[in-house]
């Protein structure tokens, strides 16, 4: 698990640090966010355990596999979102250049 | 009827049909019908190049493919722009009788704001398969628009110029004939069932952009996210 989370981090970076257009600022502070999380929980599972006590949660464990449940759907369901309004944008920029046809 | 037959229009929402467009649109002038307007949805064959070969059709192309739904989203607000005042939509692909098209203006001379063509009234010659998913597809339109009807994805149907002007889509796929079904109850149009022929061909058949079980199970969820 921290070897992954290693080699992903590692190749956030390169990309960032390449210029690539995909690799944001805001997409490399993300990963470091999400990976090193991984990589820290994984190199120390009792913190999660301190953590969730901090929170005031019961099970250490669980409190952040729900957590991180509730943190996916909540993007998942943003993204789905950004995706349906951009497919109905370019279904009327279509749209609107078909029936340009009949004006001409 | 006659007095109206200048403002009908029928459109044509049409896929990589280019060996067929020519014989369905001389059908349907054939039938009396002059106003028709094809819909090419970003083919890669020369379907709206076939279809702007035949006198006065108007041909219109999407550059890019965005679904049935979105081809006849296309052709409504063309015939809208052209003053239309009944509006019939059909397949491209030569499954449906340009004939059935009488009845259905007839029934929305009586009143009705849109008449929707059922296969199922009329399942001669239809796969079992598709029955049996078509019953499915009713089921799931009742169950997340609310309104029963014997064929929820039927392409044939006739909109009255009320219907045309209140019914308001977002979905561009095949998801697009159930969420007219939505659009029907919302805005309480008054609406019919009428049998029509399909007829199944070989061709009709082997396209590889048709209703089955995975477009079919894309088509439910995006119901369902559609709401």
């Amino acid at each position: 698990m921290v070897l992954g989370a290693a080699i992903f981090l590692l190749n956030a970076w390169l990309k960032f640090l390449k210029g690539e257009r995909s690799q944001t600022f805001f997409k490399l502070i993300a990963s470091n966010l999400i990976w090193l999380g991984i990589g820290f929980f994984s190199l120390f599972p009792n913190a999660t355990h301190s953590v969730s006590q901090y929170l005031g949660f019961g099970e250490s464990l669980n409190t952040f596999i729900f957590i991180g449940f509730v943190l996916v759907f909540a993007i998942l369901f943003k993204i789905v979102n950004i995706l349906e309004r951009t497919e109905r944008n370019i279904s009327e920029i279509v749209r609107k250049e078909a029936l340009s046809q009949i004006i001409k | 009827m006659e007095k109206l037959s200048k403002k009908i229009f029928i459109i044509i929402p049409a896929f990589n049909e280019a060996t067929v467009i020519s014989a369905v649109l001389r059908e349907i002038k054939v039938a009396g019908y002059q106003n028709i307007i094809v819909i090419d949805d970003g083919s890669d064959d020369d379907t709206c190049a076939k279809a702007q070969q035949e006198v006065g059709v108007v041909a219109l192309k999407h550059f890019l493919n965005r679904g049935k739904g979105a081809a006849a989203k296309t052709g409504i607000e063309a015939a809208k722009m052209l003053g239309a005042e009944v509006v019939v939509t059909i397949d491209g692909d030569g499954q449906h009788n340009p004939a059935d098209i009488a009845k259905m203006l007839e029934l929305i001379r009586q009143g009705n704001d849109v008449v929707l063509g059922s296969r199922l009234q009329n399942p001669q010659g239809m796969p079992l398969w598709k029955i049996v998913a078509n019953h499915f597809g009713n089921f799931c339109t009742w169950a997340i628009y609310g309104l029963w009807v014997t064929d929820s994805q039927s392409g044939f149907r006739a909109y009255s110029k009320k219907a045309i002007k209140s019914i308001e889509t977002k979905t561009d796929r095949y998801e697009y004939d159930s969420e007219v079904i939505r659009e029907i109850h919302r805005n309480k149009l008054k609406f019919t069932e009428t049998p029509i022929e399909v007829r199944y061909t070989k061709y009709s058949m082997s396209k590889v952009h048709k209703m089955n079980l995975k477009n079919g199970l894309k088509t439910l969820i995006k119901m369902a996210i559609s709401g």
